[in-house]
């Protein structure tokens, strides 16, 4: 639900960018949402929907979402695992247990396209 | 600068970033569109907020913990506990967030110490603005503006609030015996954005199924650098740990030693 407050943020940020720009219509937009950040993709785009669709300057643009893989570095023998299926279970290298999530908690607005 | 009294925030009511600093366009060849790099964080207004605010705290020598646990996990409980257990030792203030409603702030007000109420009206989680706002509005109440601890009780809710930093020194989170002990593996991001784990009602453990080291376990999966803790605010069992927790984070900062 906090992904309604953060496509309400990304609209005033794509509502400067267009100023800037001397644009009025933003066509596309592509955000990259990391694999710890917490947001869920589905959640930010319904948000963008519902929120776009009360926009002039946003409605009907095209939303892409990049999901980067997942990386844990091993905090024994500092090997980093990249994955797409949720956290391993032990180090691939040397089987330790404890691995940490490195990165990937941001949300980034990586390019838009206006007209 | 924040114009309530000069603390370093940004600004107290412009909460946006302008990102002065993208913008280098790219034309394509589609009509007459362009397309604009821009690599912004959508964190990036929060954050710097958060950073003012533990640059505020740090000023004036206030502790700042982040409380985030799901609803009835007993948050507002160990509060009242642990302020009556810390009288006289350590000045404690607390901000309260819930949704609706003055009644955990008044239930905090029963005990002594200054508190106010944030009521999010509908929102899941407190951001930096919201708590920016909060602890201005706590200084100002009576022993405001001498606090060594500040609690933040963050909306309960075990998603949302991990996400937003409020510029706390520390942050940490609770999940009661009753709620079950799959939390962890169930809300990772709570878990791997906090610095301690405290399971709470320990006092219950003989009646639900909660294998505390499992629990903890899955915890310690997720994050190896989170301190643990188990308790009980009825009994008292285990509040000894938890007292002696933030009587050391004070400590720190007034030694200079918590960034």
């Amino acid at each position: 639900m906090h992904e309604i407050s953060l496509v309400q943020g990304l609209l005033q940020q794509l509502s400067d960018l267009a100023a800037e720009n001397e644009a009025s219509k933003i066509l596309s937009v592509t955000m990259e949402i990391g694999p710890q950040s917490g947001i869920v993709a589905d959640s930010f785009r319904f948000g963008f929907e519902i929120l776009a669709a009360e926009s002039e300057l946003v409605k009907g643009a095209n939303l892409i979402i990049e999901t980067p893989a997942a990386r844990y570095a091993c905090t024994q023998c500092g090997h980093v695992v990249e994955t797409a299926d949720g956290k391993p279970d032990g180090c691939p290298a040397c089987g330790d247990l404890l691995l940490f999530p490195q990165g990937g908690d941001d949300l980034i607005l990586r390019q838009v396209e206006m007209e | 600068m924040c114009d309530t009294c000069g603390c370093p925030s940004p600004s107290d009511v412009h909460d946006h970033d302008h990102n002065h600093d993208h913008g280098h366009s790219h034309d394509h060849d589609h009509g007459h569109s362009k397309t604009v790099a821009v690599h912004a964080s959508l964190f990036a207004a929060n954050d710097a907020l958060a950073r003012a605010n533990r640059e505020h705290f740090n000023e004036v020598g206030a502790v700042a913990l982040n409380l985030i646990s799901s609803p009835g996990s007993g948050k507002t409980t160990l509060l009242e506990h642990t302020i009556e257990a810390l009288k006289g030792e350590i000045r404690i203030g607390v901000i309260e967030g819930d949704i609706e409603t003055e009644r955990d702030a008044e239930r905090i007000r029963a005990k002594g110490v200054p508190v106010i109420q944030l009521t999010t009206g509908g929102a899941c989680h407190l951001d930096a603005t919201m708590t920016h706002k909060g602890f201005h509005r706590l200084q100002k109440e009576p022993g405001g503006d001498d606090i060594e601890l500040l609690f933040i009780e963050n909306v309960g809710n075990l998603v949302c609030p991990s996400t937003f930093d409020l510029g706390e020194h520390e942050r940490v989170v609770l999940v009661s015996v009753p709620e079950g002990p799959d939390k962890p593996a169930k809300y990772p991001k709570a878990f791997t954005s906090s610095h301690t784990f405290v399971v709470t009602k320990t006092d219950l453990l003989p009646y639900f199924d909660f294998p505390v080291p499992a629990a903890v376990g899955d915890a310690l999966k997720l994050n190896p650098k989170l301190r643990t803790m188990e308790l009980s605010s009825k009994t008292g069992d285990g509040m000894e740990s938890w007292l002696n927790y933030l009587r050391e984070l004070v400590a720190r900062m007034k030694a200079g030693a918590l960034k």
